[in-house]
């Protein structure tokens, strides 16, 4: 079973989150003049990484709150997590 | 006004499972607890109030992790950052809690009709859960509470006492039943009582 450290909870059981997507993303600045390439990169485009990927998980059966997590995707394994609002280092 | 029944149609008495020959000590006891104020307080994420200086019943709140504030009418769980269940006997603090916290600050909903709850008793009580549940019970204590799942199904546990086992957990009122044929399900191999 995968475990992931909530910053808010704790360490729980990976049944109670939810997958939500890239962490990396990020939305173009508001106001700006916005390609269709630029704003089709922030809707669709994602890259399909082999290893370490920060990504969008909703603690779902516990507090409900959105956290990002630092997997690997290729084994799995977690090396740290953050609170949604904590900038990626 | 009393609460109607949410288990009503299942929560059958007697004594169930493998119970013979049982010392009635050794049973899980199961039974179903109505007439609690429940209340979801929530505080704004612009709020700069600090919630511990908040008093309700005498008891503070306060933003941790499993912890439960209490006294013996009311328990105060944290659920997640800024947001608490506060359970009561006393139906007539909700009053009180209105005034007391500011709607510009917090806001504050009333879910005492919107829950079942299953009161648990027992030394097996805490094996029945592991049964169904992720979460690692060895790291919880007396007035200790978590949010999770017990076969898929969201719930709050509350642990009243951990020496006996005395628990509660509260499923939202449409999940009651699926949840409460779960536990009882569990608790077979076990024996129990319903009380």
């Amino acid at each position: 079973m995968l475990y992931i450290n909530c910053p808010h909870c704790g360490m729980r059981s990976q049944n109670e989150f939810s997958y939500g997507g890239d962490a990396s993303v990020k939305r173009p600045e508001l106001g700006k003049e916005v390609s269709d390439q630029e704003w089709n990169n922030f809707v669709y485009n994602r890259k399909s990484l082999r290893g370490k990927h920060w990504e969008l998980w909703q603690h779902l059966f516990g507090c409900r709150q959105w956290i990002k997590v630092e997997r690997d995707t290729a084994t799995h394994e977690i090396f740290s997590t953050l609170k949604a609002n904590e900038e990626i280092s | 006004m009393s609460s109607i029944s949410a288990l009503a149609n299942i929560h059958l008495l007697g004594k169930f499972g493998d119970q013979e020959g049982k010392k009635e000590n050794d049973l899980i006891k199961i039974s179903e607890i109505k007439n609690l104020l429940i209340v979801q307080i929530v505080q704004y994420k612009s709020s700069t109030i600090s919630p511990d200086k908040i008093n309700i019943d005498s008891l503070s709140f306060v933003n941790e992790p499993l912890k439960v504030i209490c006294n013996d009418n009311t328990r105060i769980l944290w659920n997640s950052p800024k947001n608490w269940f506060l359970i009561s006997t006393k139906k007539e603090l909700l009053n009180n809690i209105l005034s007391t916290f500011k709607e510009t600050d917090f806001a504050i909903t009333d879910l005492s009709h919107s829950r079942a709850i299953i009161e648990m008793e027992g030394k097996d009580a805490i094996e029945v859960l592991k049964k169904g549940c992720p979460f690692n019970f060895n790291i919880l204590k007396k007035n200790n509470s978590i949010n999770s799942s017990y076969n898929s199904i969201a719930f709050t546990l509350d642990i009243i006492n951990d020496n006996p086992n005395r628990l509660r957990l509260f499923a939202l009122r449409s999940f009651g039943e699926s949840l409460y044929h779960s536990i009882t399900d569990a608790s077979l191999e076990f024996g129990y009582k319903s009380i």
